[in-house]
């Protein structure tokens, strides 16, 4: 007990802050979930300067998997695997009227089938650091080593995700979630690194929303 | 001689800095690997066979350092270029067969419907030490030929290939590198997906060939079980321009 919260207390003291905004403009929920379809979530990496994090898109697929157990939430690079090479960065759909472009060779329609994908979720952002400050000297000898200094940066995150319902080829929603926090690492001998947990804020804020959205129990 | 342990530890850590301080000027080497997909399309009905150079087969980039903070860098693409190709066309069209030399193609020429012969004709990178952005780029040039088994050349054509990775916590340059190439592979495949059927003198030519009533049906099945010739060294393989029935 005393383990757990002395975890607790180091956790809320080494964790920095963050500001979360989200915004959402959704319509057509399933309000009685997904049933037995499926969803894709998919990173857009088509932009020359960055790519939507694989890590990130994983982070939001577990997000609805541990909301809701009955979503099906297919694993993205088996997805893009699965139906090379039509959802490279060359490829990909952008609007909704491309995916029957896709449906027109019928290997590809066949695998669609095969998913029985009912939702199609592109999102399109990245994390980037915003400034960094400070200097830290390491330094070893023989009575042993340490460091000396104080550093900082700061990290933004902007995610935006499009909901395509794959059925109706149509677009049903968007959900945005942009989150910033400064982190700290002071050191006098050990250096204690103080995070804030900027794209992990991301995931979870837009997980959540998107969670609403598809779930029956939310 | 009973050497002074003390000397012998401050010996140890004194090479251990400088093999430190060395191992920051070596050359990078990046060998590709990956794995690759199965091209998920209607495969054309044709047979054909496939002809690497040596110089495609083994083809591998080097790059000079340009300044003291720079490392020279050495990319092998060539056994990823063969084992990513072979799967590509082996899902484009009905049927393949790797041609190794001029006997052997004579002895299938019967089997096969054209023979295509691919080429990197340029290849560059970037690094975030070149660029300051933090993105990893390779970029590709290829030239294909297009032959038929009448000894006609139906098409020569050029295509490109990009691919770039973002830098990412504990991921070496060497890493970083290796994953741009493979998408850099991955959008040459999409890319020859999308227009070898659209470039003119090749869609004439399947046009041609679906509406030409064949005389010699395609030999699909005793083909299928024909094993392919291993990989050999490539030394007796003939230049790329003899390669022609």
């Amino acid at each position: 007990m005393m383990n757990r919260t002395l975890l607790l207390a180091l956790t809320v003291v080494l964790g920095g802050c963050v500001n979360a905004t989200v915004d959402e403009m959704t319509f057509n929920e399933p309000t009685a979930g997904v049933g037995d379809a499926s969803v894709v979530i998919l990173g857009r990496r088509h932009a020359a300067d960055y790519d939507t994090e694989f890590d990130f898109i994983e982070c939001v697929g577990d997000h609805i998997r541990r909301g809701d157990k009955t979503i099906r939430v297919v694993d993205e690079l088996e997805f893009i695997n699965s139906l090379y090479p039509w959802f490279e960065p060359r490829t990909a759909p952008m609007r909704t009227q491309d995916i029957n472009r896709l449906t027109d060779i019928p290997p590809v329609a066949k695998r669609f089938d095969d998913l029985d994908l009912e939702y199609m979720i592109w999102v399109d952002g990245k994390t980037i650091e915003t400034n960094s400050a400070g200097s830290m000297t390491c330094g070893v000898g023989p009575g042993g080593a340490g460091c000396f200094g104080f550093g900082t940066w700061g990290n933004a995150s902007d995610y935006e995700a499009t909901i395509w319902n794959f059925t109706d080829r149509a677009e049903v929603g968007r959900v945005a979630a942009s989150t910033s926090g400064q982190s700290y690492m002071p050191a006098v001998i050990v250096p204690i690194p103080i995070i804030a947990p900027v794209q992990d804020t991301a995931c979870e804020s837009l997980g959540e929303q998107l969670l609403k959205y598809l779930s029956a129990n939310h | 001689m009973i050497s002074d342990p003390s000397c012998s530890i401050r010996n140890l850590l004194a090479t251990l800095c400088a093999l430190l301080v060395l191992a920051g000027c070596g050359a990078k080497q990046v060998q590709v690997k990956g794995n690759f997909p199965k091209p998920v399309v209607e495969p054309l009905p044709i047979t054909v066979g496939v002809y690497y150079s040596d110089e495609f087969a083994a083809h591998e980039f080097f790059d000079e350092a340009k300044g003291r903070n720079e490392s020279q860098w050495l990319v092998k693409t060539g056994e990823a270029q063969v084992a990513f190709w072979d799967k590509l066309f082996a899902g484009a069209f009905r049927k393949t067969i790797r041609i190794y030399d001029l006997d052997q193609l004579k002895k299938r020429r019967k089997e096969l419907d054209a023979v295509i012969v691919p080429s990197i004709q340029d290849l560059q990178y970037t690094i975030p030490l070149h660029t300051n952005i933090k993105i990893y780029e390779i970029w590709m040039r290829y030239g294909f030929q297009f032959i038929s088994i009448e000894d006609k050349e139906i098409s020569r054509f050029a295509l490109t290939a990009y691919g770039k990775t973002p830098t990412a916590f504990l991921q070496s340059d060497e890493q970083a590198v290796n994953l741009a190439a493979v998408v850099a592979l991955r959008d040459a495949g999409a890319n020859f997906i999308t227009s070898f059927e659209r470039i003119p003198e090749v869609n004439d030519w399947l046009q041609q060939r679906s509406n030409r009533p064949k005389t010699v049906p395609a030999p699909v099945a005793a083909a299928a079980t024909l094993p392919a010739k291993p990989p050999e060294p490539m030394e007796s393989t003939p230049p790329e321009s003899e390669v022609q029935p």
